[in-house]
C-alpha cells in the first residue's frame, strides 16, 4: 500500500457517495467539453492557415450584392496577386430544401490554383480535372458530401436553385478529399452555366477570391483594391478569407457569450457541489484525521492527502466526461454538423481537453482546500473527542 | 405525446399521494424542515447548484421562445405571401412589374373599406450595419406600399412618424437602437449611396419586423437599381381562402408564382432557431442529470446521518409510508429552493437584446431574452421534477430503516 | 502498598514533568485543567493514571503524548524538550517515539488490518519489505497473523483493540499512550488486552501511560497516579 491506493480507498470509503458524485461530474465535464468545442470548432473556422493566402473582395452592402466581372481584370493586375477567382454563392438544394450544404458556381479556370490546399490538388487525377473543364455541366464535388447522398463520379444530380431561377442538372466529373472535413461539403460548378441559365448575371459575380504571393502584401493590397473601387456604383469589401468567414461565425449572434454564461454556471455548481461532498467527506473523518496526526502525520501531509482525494475524484470524473465528450463528437458531427455546415469538423481537442481537465483539478483542489483546511488546523484532542 | 402522458403518469399519481400525505397522514414536516435547517450549509450549496442548473433552464427556455416568438407572431393566417417558385425566401424571390399588376388587383384579394384591394407590393434587400460591439452585421431592409402597414397592425410608430415616398426616409424599430449605431431619430443613415433620414421608431410586438429597416418601396428599389419587386403580402377573406387563391395563381400560366400562407411562411423561419434549441434541451437534460445526482447525494447524507433518529421516529410510532413521504417532502422542498433561486437568477438575464442571424435569410434576427412568469414557473416545476427524482431513493431508504436502529448506540 | 509521593523509583526518567499547568479558555473565563504537575516516569515503567472525570486525566496524557501543548511549564519525554518543538517536529517526534491505543480503537474502516498496521510506517520511509516484515512481526505478536486481510468491521472488538495496539508498536516506539483501551470491551477481551500490555511492558520494555477508571485496568499497571482537580493527589504502587 502506498500512498494514492490510501487516497484510493478513503474515496470509496462510500461507493454511492462517490459513484453519485462522479456521475454528477461527468455530465458537467461532458456539456462543458462539448459548449467549449463547439466554440473551438468555430475559431479554427476563422483561422485557417490555408486561407491565410487569400483575400474575398465582394460589394460593400452585404452578401446579397454582386460587382461586375470586369473587375476582375483589375485585380489580376496588381503586382501582388497570384490568381483571382470568381465564386458566386448559389444556395440550390438537392431534393430536400431543408439538407443544406454550400454550392457554388465559380470560374472553373482558376479554381483549382485557388483552393489547391482545399481539393487535394496532388492528389487529384489528371483526366477527372480534364473531364471537369471539358463538360460544361460538370462539377466536383467533396468526399462527404459525396458520400452523405451516395454519389459517383458519373452521376448525374439536379441542383434545385432558391437565389436563382434556375434548376442545373450537373454531372459529377471529380469527387476531392480535403485535409478538412467541413471543407468536403462544398460542391462547384462552370460559372458559365450560372451566366447562361440567368442571364442577369452575365458579366456579374457576387464575390472575388483573390491568391496573394506573398502573406505580408495583403493589407497594402487590401487597402488600394478598396480605394480603387471607392466611389464607383459598385464599391467593396476587401478582407482576409479568415475574416469573411468571421463575418459568418459572428452570424450565430452571441452565442459565444452565452456559451461562456452556461460554462460559468457549470463550473460554479460543480465548485459548490464538489466543496459540499468534500465537506461531508472530511466531516464524517474527523476522529480518523486526528489519529493520523497524532500517529506522525503533519498537518500539511494530511492536507496533502485530502487535496489529492479531491482532485482524484474531480479528475476521475472529468477524465471520463471528457473520454465521454469524445465519443459523442461523432453524434455532433452528424447532428449539429448536417444544419451548421461550420462544425462538421467537430471534436473534442487537446486543448479544450487540457482546459476541462485543468479547470476541473483547480475547482476540485479550492474545492477541497477549505474543508481540508479547516480540519488540519483543529486542535488533534479535540478531533479526538468527535466520536461519530 | 400520448407516450409522454404515460410516463407523466406514475409521476403525477405519485406527487398526488404525497400532497394527500400531507393532509392525512401525521407528517413530521416541522422536523424535516427543521433538519434542512440544521444542515445549512450542505442543504444551501445543493440548492445553489440547483438554483444555477434551474436557471440555465430558463434562460435557454427563453432563449428558444422568445426566437420562436419572434417569427411566429408575425404572420397570419389569413394572409399570403406571393413569391418566385423555390425561392423559399423573400430575399432570393423575385416578381416583374407587370404580373405584380395583374396580382395586385386579383379579385380573391379583401378589399378594405375604400375598396382598394388589400396588397401590399414589397422589396426586401440587405445591407451591412455597425453594431455597438464595432462588428457589422446584415440587416433587412424592407421597401413597402402604404397598404402594407396595415397588413402587419402589430407594427405601432412610437416615435415621430412614418416614411413619406419619394424623400428616401426610413423609420426604424426601437430594437434595433440599442444594438446599432446611429440609428437614433434625426440621423442619417447611408445605404445605396443615398442618405436616408430617420423619421420614426417603431415597434414590432416581439415580430421579426423589429429586425428591419422600413423604407418606401419605390425609393428602396430606386436606390438598389431593383427592376423587380421581391414579394406580394395581401390580405384575404379568411383564412380558408388562401388555398384557393394559391391555386388560381398557380394555375395562372402568365405569372408562374408561388404562394405561401403568411404564418407557414415564418414557422418556416423558426427553424432556425432548431439547432440552439436542440443543443439547450440536451445541456439542460444532461445537467439536470448532474443537478439529480447531487440532490442525491446530500439527501442519503442527510439519511446516513439521521439513522437514530429515523429508528426513534419510528419507535414513536411513525409508519414507513410517513417516513417515505416526509423525507420525499424534505428532498422536495430543498430541489424547491434551489428552483426559486434559480428562478430569480435567471431574471438577471431578463431583457437582454441579442440576435442571430438566419442562415436562410443571410439577416439579423433580433430578440430580447424574456423572462416571463410562465417561464419561472416552468423553472420551479422543473426543480420539483428534480426532487422528486432525487428524493425518492435516499427516503425509500429511510422508510426502510428498522425501528432496532433507535437503540443502538453511537 | 506503599505511598511514597510522586516518586516512581527506578532508574532514568523517559518523561519528566516540571510544574506542567494547562488552562481551558471558555470566553473570558480561564478554566484550569492542570496546575503544577511534577513528575518523572523511569523508562519502563507502567502507570495508570486514574481520577474522576474531570480530574485532568486525559489532558495529563494528550500532554505527555504531544498532541497538545501545555499553558505553563515544561516537559521532556523521550529526550525532547517538547516546547521546543514546531506542530511538524513534533508530529515526527510522535511517529518516533509515541504509539497510541484508544477506547474506540480508532482503526481506519476502509484498511484492512494489515494495512492499518502499516499506516504509520508510510511515514518512516522503509521500505516495502521493511514494511511487510515489520507488520507481521507486530501482528504475530497480538496474536492475530490470520486476520491480517480482515477489514475492522469483520473483526470482534478485542480483535480490533489488538490490531489497533499492533498499530502503536509497529514503529517500534519508547512509549505507549493509551487512553481508557478497555473502555468499550468485556471482561474477558479486557483482559486479552490488558495481558497483552502488561507483556509489551515487561518483555518488550515499553513504558505504558494509560488513562483508566476501571481499577481492575488499573491493578494491571505497576503504578498508579491519582489526580484530583487538576493537582497529583498520590501514587500507589501495585502489588501484583
Amino acid at each position: 500500500m502506498r500512498w494514492l491506493a490510501l487516497i484510493w480507498k478513503s474515496l470509496m470509503r462510500s461507493k454511492r457517495r462517490t459513484l453519485l458524485i462522479v456521475g454528477s461530474l461527468v455530465l458537467s465535464v461532458f456539456t462543458v467539453a462539448v459548449l467549449q468545442s463547439l466554440l473551438t470548432t468555430l475559431d479554427t473556422i476563422t483561422n485557417n492557415p490555408n486561407s491565410g493566402s487569400r483575400i474575398v473582395v465582394r460589394h460593400k452592402a452585404g452578401l446579397t450584392q454582386v460587382l461586375p466581372r470586369s473587375y476582375e481584370a483589375y485585380l489580376r493586375q496588381q503586382p501582388e496577386v497570384e490568381t483571382v477567382c470568381a465564386v458566386q454563392w448559389f444556395g440550390g438544394y438537392y431534393q430536400d430544401p431543408r439538407d443544406f450544404f454550400a454550392n457554388f458556381a465559380s470560374d472553373e479556370t482558376t479554381l483549382f490554383q485557388m483552393f489547391r490546399e482545399e481539393f487535394g490538388y496532388n492528389q487529384l487525377s489528371e483526366a477527372q480535372i480534364k473531364e471537369f473543364l471539358r463538360d460544361g455541366t460538370g462539377c466536383i464535388v467533396g468526399d462527404s458530401l459525396a458520400k452523405k447522398h451516395g454519389w459517383k463520379v458519373g452521376d448525374t444530380i439536379p441542383l434545385t436553385g432558391t437565389i436563382f431561377p434556375i434548376n442545373p442538372r450537373l454531372t459529377i466529373r471529380l469527387i476531392f478529399k480535403s485535409p478538412k472535413l467541413s471543407d468536403e461539403n462544398g460542391l462547384h460548378f462552370h460559372y458559365k452555366l450560372l451566366e447562361e441559365g440567368f442571364p442577369a448575371m452575365k458579366g456579374r459575380c457576387g464575390s472575388f477570391w483573390v491568391r496573394v504571393r506573398r502573406i505580408e502584401d495583403i493589407p497594402r493590397l487590401v487597402e488600394r483594391v478598396d480605394r480603387h473601387f471607392a466611389n464607383s456604383a459598385y464599391e467593396t469589401l476587401s478582407e482576409t478569407e479568415n475574416a469573411f468567414n468571421l463575418s459568418f461565425v459572428k452570424m450565430l449572434g452571441n452565442i459565444g457569450a452565452i456559451i461562456q454564461g452556461i460554462t460559468l454556471a457549470v463550473v460554479v455548481a460543480i465548485l459548490i457541489v464538489t466543496g459540499n461532498t468534500m465537506a461531508t467527506a472530511i466531516r464524517e473523518r474527523t476522529t480518523e484525521i486526528a489519529v493520523f496526526r497524532a500517529m506522525g502525520f503533519s498537518s500539511a501531509r494530511v492536507l496533502v492527502l485530502l487535496l489529492v482525494e479531491g482532485a482524484l475524484l474531480v479528475g476521475t470524473g472529468a477524465l471520463l466526461g471528457v473520454l465521454l465528450a469524445h465519443g459523442a463528437a461523432g453524434g455532433v458531427r452528424a447532428s449539429v454538423g448536417a444544419v451548421m455546415p461550420f462544425f462538421a469538423d467537430f471534436a473534442i481537442l487537446p486543448p479544450t481537453v487540457a482546459q476541462c481537465m485543468g479547470g476541473a483539478l483547480a475547482v476540485g483542489l479550492l474545492a477541497t482546500f477549505m474543508p481540508a483546511y479547516a480540519a488540519t488546523r483543529k486542535p488533534i484532542t479535540e478531533g479526538l473527542k468527535a466520536v461519530g | 405525446m400520448i407516450l409522454g402522458a404515460l410516463l407523466a403518469l406514475p409521476f403525477l399519481a405519485y406527487l398526488g399521494w404525497l400532497v394527500w400525505a400531507l393532509v392525512a397522514y401525521p407528517i413530521p414536516l416541522g422536523y424535516n424542515l427543521r433538519s434542512l435547517w440544521q444542515r445549512k450549509l450542505s442543504s444551501l450549496s445543493t440548492a445553489a447548484a440547483i438554483a444555477l442548473v434551474v436557471g440555465i433552464f430558463v434562460v435557454v427556455l427563453s432563449l428558444a421562445q422568445g426566437l420562436s416568438v419572434a417569427f411566429v407572431s408575425s404572420g397570419r393566417q389569413d394572409q399570403a405571401l406571393v413569391l418566385r417558385p423555390n425561392a423559399r425566401f423573400e430575399l432570393n424571390s423575385t416578381v416583374e412589374r407587370d404580373r405584380m399588376r395583374i396580382l395586385k388587383v386579383h379579385p380573391l384579394l379583401k378589399r378594405d373599406s375604400g375598396g382598394e384591394s388589400m396588397a401590399s407590393a414589397e422589396c426586401v434587400v440587405v445591407k451591412l450595419f455597425p453594431q455597438w460591439d464595432g462588428t457589422d452585421t446584415s440587416v433587412t431592409v424592407r421597401g413597402l406600399e402604404p397598404m402594407g402597414r396595415t397588413l402587419r397592425p402589430q407594427v405601432q410608430l412610437v416615435q415621430g412618424r412614418w416614411f413619406r415616398p419619394g424623400l428616401s426616409e426610413v423609420v426604424v424599430p426601437r430594437k434595433m437602437q440599442r444594438r446599432f449605431q446611429g440609428m437614433e431619430l434625426g440621423r442619417v443613415l447611408r445605404m445605396a449611396g443615398r442618405e436616408w433620414e430617420i423619421v420614426g421608431t417603431f415597434e414590432g410586438g416581439g415580430s421579426s419586423f423589429e429586425s428591419e429597416v422600413w423604407s418606401d418601396v419605390e425609393d428602396v428599389m430606386q436606390a438598389f437599381r431593383r427592376d423587380v419587386y421581391s414579394v406580394m403580402l395581401a390580405r384575404l377573406e379568411t383564412p380558408g381562402r388562401v388555398e384557393g387563391f394559391s391555386q388560381a395563381i398557380q394555375a395562372d400560366k402568365r405569372l408562374q408564382l408561388e404562394v405561401v400562407r403568411e404564418a407557414d411562411y415564418f414557422k418556416e423561419l423558426t427553424k432556425a432557431g432548431d439547432p440552439i434549441k436542440i443543443l439547450g434541451n440536451l445541456i439542460t437534460l444532461i445537467l439536470t442529470g448532474a443537478a439529480i445526482f447531487a440532490a442525491m447525494n446530500t439527501m442519503y447524507a442527510a439519511v446516513a446521518g439521521r439513522t437514530k433518529e429515523i429508528g426513534t421516529l419510528r419507535a414513536l410510532g411513525f409508519r414507513q409510508r410517513e417516513i417515505l413521504a416526509s423525507f420525499q417532502w424534505e428532498g422536495i422542498f430543498l430541489c424547491l429552493t434551489g428552483g426559486l433561486l434559480g428562478s430569480g437568477l435567471a431574471l438577471f438575464a431578463n431583457g437582454i437584446q441579442t440576435g442571430t442571424t438566419s442562415f436562410d435569410t443571410f439577416s439579423d434576427v433580433s430578440f430580447a431574452f424574456t423572462i416571463t412568469p410562465g417561464l419561472m414557473a416552468q423553472g420551479v416545476a422543473f426543480s420539483l421534477i428534480m426532487g422528486l427524482l432525487g428524493g425518492f431513493l435516499p427516503a425509500w431508504r429511510a422508510s426502510r430503516i428498522p425501528l432496532t436502529e433507535a437503540m443502538k448506540g453511537g | 502498598m506503599n505511598s511514597d509521593r510522586f516518586d516512581l523509583g527506578g532508574g532514568e526518567p523517559i518523561i519528566t514533568l516540571r510544574d506542567v499547568a494547562k488552562s481551558y479558555w471558555r470566553e473570558a473565563l480561564e478554566i484550569p485543567v492542570l496546575q503544577g504537575i511534577d513528575l518523572e516516569i523511569p523508562a519502563g515503567a507502567y502507570v495508570a493514571l486514574m481520577g474522576p472525570s474531570g480530574s485532568g486525566k486525559t489532558t495529563l496524557l494528550n500532554l505527555i503524548a504531544g498532541i497538545d501543548r501545555p499553558t505553563g511549564g515544561s516537559l521532556e519525554v523521550c529526550g525532547h524538550e517538547l516546547n521546543g518543538l514546531d506542530d511538524d517536529q513534533l508530529a515526527s517526534w510522535r511517529n518516533l517515539h509515541v504509539g497510541f491505543i484508544f477506547q474506540n480503537y480508532n482503526l481506519v474502516p476502509v484498511l484492512n488490518a494489515f494495512e492499518n498496521v502499516e499506516l504509520p510506517l508510510l511515514l518512516t520511509g522503509a521500505g516495502r519489505g521493511e514494511r511487510r516484515d515489520r507488520v507481521e512481526q507486530a501482528l504475530a505478536l497480538v496474536n492475530l497473523t490470520d486476520r491480517m486481510r480482515n477489514y475492522p468491521r469483520q473483526l470482534s472488538g478485542g480483535q480490533e483493540q489488538r490490531v489497533a495496539v499492533a498499530r502503536a508498536i509497529v514503529t517500534d516506539p519508547d512509549l505507549l499512550v493509551a487512553d481508557e483501551p478497555t473502555g468499550a470491551l468485556d471482561a474477558k477481551n479486557a483482559e486479552e488486552v490488558l495481558a497483552l500490555m502488561e507483556r509489551l511492558n515487561a518483555e518488550l520494555g515499553k513504558t505504558i501511560v494509560m488513562v483508566t477508571h476501571d481499577p481492575k485496568a488499573a491493578h494491571h499497571a505497576r503504578h498508579q497516579i491519582h489526580l484530583e482537580k487538576g493537582v497529583l493527589d498520590r501514587t500507589v504502587e501495585v502489588n501484583r
